[in-house]
């Protein structure tokens, strides 16, 4: 008797239990690089992602800024644990994807849980993102997810105090800054202007003064003379004019130190990411304004943020899961309360056009100016070294010009030389 | 005699897995190019003939310049404030307590802290200029006085240290001895060059090796600080590796670093040892 219902018991535990088993979801990592704000706004989708399907459960963790985190995929992929999704800087992908970290995602995007590529909004794509150099295109390996440009911030009760408008070329932003800087004796109380000396916004001069990075076939450095000019425009507005401040600290740490002057009014226009335009509507107390980047051969801006891309070393279920993940996100519902939610363009056409946003930017005109400026966006050479160029050439030697460690000349005439040395591996 | 290796086993296990292998390590890695997602090509000794730029001298004289003033600064401060408070009084007691209450807490939580209280337009240092009318100064963000900077809140940290040390070695020093010298009409100042000073050789010794090793290892204020900035003013050693290895991906020129610096630091501190071990004195 015993043994009948010991028998109809493990027949019985075993019979509920198979389902259950096959019904555990599928778990994928997904790292990310957002603090603050646009962290709570990442979370809150995972979480609305792992609510709406049983499948897949995605789990999200933050890796602290994209250099830190880049560190810590490297890392990871050197001993096959990279996370199956993440999210990267397109300056970092051509090096990446030559060293087989990602995951080729055009069977995904074909396959039966497939994305419409052709909705996604021009200059959001890796392919619009990238200039081949006359080479055949790389395949799909990598979908936008929180993509930018950089733009005007001003404010307005300032402006309007002198009668000002937002300037449009380089020499009219001059004008303004020196009208809007405020003196007492011999101390600076409220600059006119301010940006991070940092590649992004040296990218943006360099091309509005006419000039490109590279050669079109990307083998040579081609930015010397309208990079100094570029670099030279900032040293001009911080040591002669004295109307810019230069934020202190490396990378992302001046970037919060321009937002922070700009909310609490010790300047009146700075050049910053569109990502951040949630953040200053909700924290300034005054009435403030956006508009492109002044521009002087022509208006040019980077676009910039991250992309998303699945690990090629990842387990196949592991990968499946974060296709899924990327594909939702990507999807125009998504793409617009992620955009609503912090600043970030949205990227697809039909979201841009849906009468939700439509109406979203009649009543916010501010979140429609990096959109608008897609227009003057420019491409990134699709070449390995652009990453060191960005990391190792540039970015740590701008300041030394904005210092007066060394001249503008000095530094781009030593960084061509160093960006050829780089190049010439590839 | 298997017994002696039986019980000192687990140890030498240990010290062999948490400094041996990672020192046999990175010689190895030293001599390969490896960007940690690629596999390492060999490269043998270029990373170290790279090494030897211009940058990298400007690191070691960062590093020298932030070690000479963090050693000499804390060291003096420290036995200044030894001899101040080497009493028995409840005050003294709770000097000793703060001073040496900055030295236990994190260094990201003191160099976070410091940011912000020398911020030229937000911070309370600039404010506190401000009312006896002097300039602000931009502490962090002036490349001439950046590590400068560094080295005095690393003594605002640390001072409680060489102070605890030094009021050990004080109270080791017998009273009769400065009886004794009083009694022979030496005056204060006497006393202290004929009688604490030698008698606190060991100590002094002591506190330079240690400290020197110390502030070479320099790396957590720079991280939070100012990230080597401006520029590279503030570069020292450890964060200069840290940033060739976990911003630039050139592992094997960081090892390269990392066995120069080890290198380094035993002939410092083996030249230390030599050059004051004859000016040891201890009491009869």
């Amino acid at each position: 008797m015993r043994r009948m219902v010991a028998l109809v018991l493990t027949v019985g535990l075993v019979w509920l239990g198979a389902p259950a088993a096959a019904q555990a979801p599928i778990t994928a990592e997904f790292w990310y690089s957002f603090g603050g704000k646009n962290r709570e706004v990442t979370e809150a989708h995972i979480k609305k992602f792992n609510e709406s399907q049983s499948k897949y459960r995605i789990e999200g963790t933050f890796q602290g800024d994209y250099f830190q985190a880049l560190a810590k995929i490297r890392a990871a992929a050197a001993t096959k644990t990279a996370p199956a999704v993440f999210h990267v800087i397109g300056e970092a992908m051509p090096q990446l994807w030559q060293q087989g970290l990602f995951e080729n995602l055009e069977p995904y995007a074909k396959g039966p849980n497939g994305t419409n590529v052709d909705d996604f909004l021009p200059g959001q794509t890796q392919h619009t993102y990238f200039d081949y150099l006359g080479k055949p295109p790389a395949p799909l390996f990598a979908l936008p997810f929180f993509r930018s440009t950089p733009i005007l911030y001003y404010n307005a009760e300032m402006l309007q105090a002198k009668g000002l408008k937002p300037p449009a070329t380089w020499d009219e932003l001059k004008d303004a800054a020196a009208k809007l800087t405020v003196r007492e004796g011999n101390e600076i109380k409220v600059y006119g202007f301010e940006v991070p000396v940092d590649w992004w916004f040296w990218f943006a001069l360099l091309h509005e003064a006419g000039g490109s990075l590279l050669t079109p076939d990307g083998k040579k450095a081609a930015f010397r003379e309208k990079g100094t000019e570029a670099l030279q425009f900032w040293v001009d507005l911080v040591n002669r004019d004295r109307t810019m401040k230069r934020p202190p600290g490396k990378d992302y740490s001046a970037w919060e130190v321009a937002n922070t002057d700009f909310i609490n009014q010790r300047v009146a226009m700075i050049y910053t990411s569109t990502a951040f335009l949630n953040y200053m509507t909700e924290n300034a107390k005054f009435k403030f304004g956006t508009a492109f980047l002044p521009g002087k051969a022509k208006q040019a801006v980077p676009t910039g943020g991250t992309f998303f891309v699945v690990a090629r070393d990842a387990p196949a279920p592991q990968k499946e899961a974060g296709w899924a993940f990327i594909k939702w996100m990507t999807e125009p519902a998504q793409t617009i309360s992620l955009s609503k939610a912090t600043g970030y363009m949205p990227i697809r056409t039909s979201a841009v056009n849906s009468p939700e946003m439509q109406d979203f930017y009649k009543q916010n005109p501010n979140y429609k100016t990096a959109i608008d400026q897609l227009r003057t966006a420019q491409r990134f050479p699709f070449s390995p070294g652009l990453i060191e160029i960005q990391r190792e050439v540039i970015q740590p030697n701008l300041e030394a010009a904005v210092l007066g460690i060394k001249t503008s000349a000095e530094i781009m005439q030593a960084a061509e030389a160093k960006t050829n040395d780089i190049l010439s591996k590839y | 005699m298997w017994v002696g290796w039986g019980l000192v086993g687990p140890s030498l296990l240990l010290f062999a897995l948490v400094y041996l292998y990672p020192i046999v390590y990175s010689v190895w890695v030293s001599v390969y190019d490896w960007d940690l997602a690629t596999p390492a090509r060999w490269a043998g000794l270029r990373n170290y003939r790279e090494l030897w730029s211009p940058e990298f001298r400007e690191v070691i004289g960062n590093t020298v310049g932030y070690s000479v003033g963090v050693v000499v600064l804390s060291q003096a401060l420290g036995l200044v404030l030894a001899l101040a408070l080497n009493d028995r009084t409840r005050l003294s007691a709770l000097f000793q307590a703060s001073v040496f209450s900055s030295y236990v807490v994190s260094w990201v939580a003191v160099s976070l802290l410091w940011v912000w209280l020398l911020d030229p337009q937000y911070g309370l240092v600039a404010y506190l200029l401000s009312l006896v009318r002097l300039p602000a100064v931009n502490w962090l963000g002036d490349h001439r006085i950046a590590l400068v900077t560094l080295v005095l809140v690393t003594v605002w940290k640390t001072v409680g240290y060489p102070l605890v040390i030094y009021l050990a070695g004080l109270q080791a020093i017998p009273g009769d001895l400065y009886e004794a010298a009083a009694l022979d009409g030496a005056g204060d100042w006497q006393r202290f060059r004929h009688v604490t000073w030698p008698l606190l050789t060991p100590t002094t010794l002591f506190l330079l090796i240690t400290l020197t090793i110390a502030s070479f290892q320099g790396f957590d204020i720079v991280r939070i600080m100012t990230q080597g900035g401006p520029v590279t003013a503030t570069m020292i050693y450890v964060y200069y590796i840290y940033e060739q290895a976990f911003q630039y991906f050139k592992l094997g020129k960081a090892s390269a670093a990392v066995v120069v610096f080890f290198a380094l630091i035993i002939a410092l501190t083996l030249a230390q040892w030599l050059l004051f071990r004859r000016r040891l004195e201890y009491t009869a």
